[in-house]
């Protein structure tokens, strides 16, 4: 299979990608932007699956609850993930060798498959079950593995600042 | 689930979460405070990126051998407002680094102090090092 290092290494060697990654203020300023933005969409990520695993606002349908805060995580998530690229685009090679940065990309991965799950199925008999605090089981899994999951997204992207396994 | 037992485990993960970062930059956890060393050699290519810059450079150890070094730098916004520029930089020039080894790895340093051919001295070091004056 070809190796994709050459490609990376076009990439580093771009202007605008350059600029970036030498950058007195781009790089500082995105990469400000993405926590931000990170801890606006998790945040709210949070307060959705607290109440889908029964332990918070369990007075409000889970329906009016996710309708409410879609919009939200959405601002958050959009800017989130945009930012979240350009700083690895910036300096591919860094990061294609960074394994938290490989953990954090799986991790990722499997919380918005885990969200699609869960929207595509147990989220359309919501309106059965919706107004139970308890609500279903299957959505107080999908919450937990959706907490899981964040939260060890959030981790890992904080670890890839470390050097501990180049 | 119960309630509790629910928050008591976010708690418990948000506590071992915060290990890591609590050093900031974790100097400690690869770089030795008690083995300072002084590199002077010759200039094989400075990264002046974010957010730490790399000097790579080489220096004649006693018995005629060359030793490889990496000595990691703070990012560009830092060394600007020390009046370095990466024009500063060419390979092959002269250096003297003052730094920290590495623990796990004799050939990486956390470099403080940077002197050019010139003279001219510049502090380089990151957040979290120890408190040595190199900045002031």
């Amino acid at each position: 299979m070809p190796s994709i290092i050459p490609a990376l290494q076009w990439i580093e060697g771009l202007a605008w990608t350059t600029a970036i990654r030498e950058s007195n203020w781009g790089h500082p300023i995105i990469e400000t932007a993405h926590v931000a933005s990170t801890v606006f969409f998790a945040g709210l990520v949070i307060v959705m699956d607290l109440r889908l695993v029964g332990v918070a606002f369990t007075d409000a349908p889970l329906t009016q609850i996710q309708r409410r805060l879609f919009p939200w995580q959405m601002s958050g998530l959009v800017p989130s993930m945009a930012t979240g690229l350009l700083l690895c685009i910036v300096d591919p090679l860094h990061y294609y060798g960074n394994v938290f940065f490989w953990a954090k990309l799986s991790l990722l991965a499997l919380a918005g498959i885990n969200a699609l799950a869960f929207h595509w199925t147990t989220y359309r008999t919501a309106g059965r079950w919706g107004e139970d605090p308890k609500g279903a089981a299957t959505a107080r899994r999908a919450g937990a593995v959706s907490l899981l999951l964040w939260f060890s997204v959030i981790v890992s992207g904080r670890l890839i600042a470390y050097n501990w396994f180049n | 689930m119960k309630t509790k037992t629910i928050l008591v485990l976010l708690a418990a993960g948000a506590l071992w979460a915060v290990q890591p970062v609590q050093a900031h930059h974790a100097f400690a956890a690869e770089y030795d405070s008690k083995k300072p060393v002084t590199l002077q050699g010759t200039l094989t290519k400075m990264e002046w990126v974010n957010p730490h810059g790399w000097i790579y450079m080489e220096t004649k150890q006693p018995d005629g051998t060359t030793k490889k070094w990496t000595v990691e730098t703070s990012g560009p916004n830092q060394m600007s407002r020390r009046g370095l520029k990466k024009t500063d930089f060419t390979a092959g020039m002269a250096v003297t680094v003052k730094g920290y080894q590495g623990i796990k790895d004799p050939g990486l340093a956390n470099g403080r102090t940077l002197v050019l051919a010139d003279g001219r001295s510049f502090y380089i070091g990151s957040v979290g090092g120890p408190n040595d004056g190199a900045d002031r």
